[in-house]
């Protein structure tokens, strides 16, 4: 109970953090890093639940188109090296799991006896 | 391709699709409401709450395995691009069928906790230790956040902004959600199941998704480097290409570069669309532009520019062609960089051509 809460609180001020850059993200970084961005506002309340969640990331793309960090060329590269193997891995990964989950099945074919419980103590 | 962003680029296209897929969306979740009941053993009758989130939970499986299918679909045949071309208002409405799922199990199972209900639901089983009796929830709760950051990063701004390889990598997430999401069902109602038509159907679904990943894998056509000269890398031949399509050439910098043949003459670009990274030697010339087979967005052959009032630009690429050769320089120009397309002499192309044949 306690570890849940505290995972919770944590999501709670990630929250709070990322709202907090997105306040100042949507209203005047958005229009010094995306030209298409300088004349649009409707749109923008759609960007709100991305980029509180995932501010960490919003801050990095800002400070690097901000510095002049980025590179022009690399958003021409996708990441096409490993895509083969991974698609592979997957494929293989997913009747893996849906066979060990019905392995592990009370009736399945390697069944575990019944276990008599004992009574609670305050029933005695 | 947009010149200033809107909440939604709809088009009539999208329209179509869209309404196919509330209206499938919507029958599924009728009928399973209707006929599921009949199922039930009736000694232990399912309460109405609980039909309505497995409808829900079960609708977004399907959904997110019709989804992961278009992929590969797409890959070995070209007719489901269409499919692909909407792909991402599909993930956005399977995150609302699956929020809804999420909503019926905590008004249902946690209603009256004296603590608030996420904290209930995480700290109702806590037998991370143990495969039977793990708490499924878990994984559910997982490819839940997936969708929705997949679903709140769909507009192209993210695109834009992320740039397509970083967002790319972010929504390859979708692969660990639909694991997460056969564990929450395998692990969850199929441990329980005594009908066996939705255990069918879950293991359908798996193999389909399964076995199409992995014949596209194995069949997708692999692109090699041929020679090199220094920077010059060798593509292929000129004959090789058919007017108004592409020769796709993997360089050994790890880049993919499309040698379009037009009118008689030959240009370069990138294999990469600036939108998504879609495969542009894949696309077909129209009104004298390459056009992505995936969104449509379209470049000039000569400097690998959108035509206006559109901004996109992707890398161009030098050429020469040496006795019927290709050769393309493997230092990539700046983005939207012009470069004067190389005129095709035919002579010299059909006699490398009949040479390459004898051979």
């Amino acid at each position: 109970m306690e570890t849940a809460a505290t995972l919770l609180t944590v999501v709670e001020y990630w929250c709070y953090a990322g709202l907090a850059l997105a306040a100042v993200f949507l209203t005047v970084g958005l229009d010094r890093v995306e030209p298409n961005a300088r004349v649009s506002f409707i749109f923008r309340p759609l960007l709100l639940p991305g980029v509180v969640i995932l501010w960490p990331l919003v801050a990095w793309r800002w400070w690097q188109l901000e510095t002049g960090r980025d590179a022009p060329l690399a958003r021409h590269r996708p990441p096409r090296a490993w895509h083969r193997r991974f698609w592979i891995v997957f494929a293989c990964a997913i009747p893996a799991i849906l066979i060990l989950g019905l392995i592990v099945r009370q009736d399945g074919p390697y069944e575990r006896p019944a276990v008599l419980l004992e009574p609670p103590e305050a029933s005695q | 391709m947009s010149v200033a962003y809107i909440p939604v680029q709809w088009n009539p296209n999208k329209w179509f699709y869209d309404a196919v897929l509330v209206l499938m969306c919507g029958l599924y979740i009728g009928l399973f409401l209707h006929y599921a009941p009949q199922f039930q053993d009736v000694t232990r009758p399912v309460d109405t709450a609980v039909h309505r989130a497995r409808a829900l939970g079960s609708c977004a499986f399907f959904m997110l395995t019709v989804i992961l299918c278009i992929g590969p679909l797409a890959r070995l045949d070209r007719r489901f691009l269409p499919l692909l071309y909407n792909r991402r208002h599909f993930g956005v409405l399977t995150c609302f069928v699956a929020l809804g799922h999420a909503g019926f199990i905590l008004d249902w199972y946690f209603a009256f906790s004296p603590v608030p209900q996420w904290n209930a639901l995480l700290s109702s089983n806590v037998s991370y230790g143990q495969v039977l009796g793990f708490p499924f929830e878990a994984f559910g709760i997982f490819a839940l956040f997936v969708l929705i950051v997949l679903a709140a990063t769909s507009h192209d701004f993210w695109l834009s902004f992320l740039t397509a390889p970083v967002w790319k990598a972010l929504h390859y997430l979708i692969y660990f959600a639909y694991a997460a999401v056969v564990a929450h069902v395998t692990f969850g109602v199929m441990q329980d199941l005594q009908n066996p038509l939705f255990g069918m159907a879950v293991a359908l679904s798996a193999a389909l998704v399964s076995g199409l990943h992995l014949w596209a894998a194995l069949a997708e056509p692999r692109p090699e480097t041929e020679a090199r000269e220094g920077h010059w890398e060798r593509v292929g031949l000129v004959a090789e290409i058919e007017e108004g399509c592409a020769k796709i050439g993997l360089l050994t910098t790890g880049e993919r570069v499309a040698v379009f043949k037009h009118e008689g003459t030959l240009s370069a670009i990138s294999n990469a669309c600036a939108h998504q990274n879609g495969p542009l030697g894949e696309g077909r010339i129209v009104f004298g532009c390459v056009t992505c087979p995936w969104h449509g967005f379209q470049y000039q052959l000569r400097n690998g520019r959108s035509p206006d009032p559109f901004t996109e630009t992707v890398p161009t690429y030098h050429l020469k062609v040496e006795s019927g050769e290709i050769w393309v320089d493997n230092r990539p120009n700046p983005p939207g960089t012009d470069v004067e397309p190389i005129v095709i002499d035919p002579a010299a192309a059909a006699v490398k051509e009949a040479a390459h044949e004898d051979a």
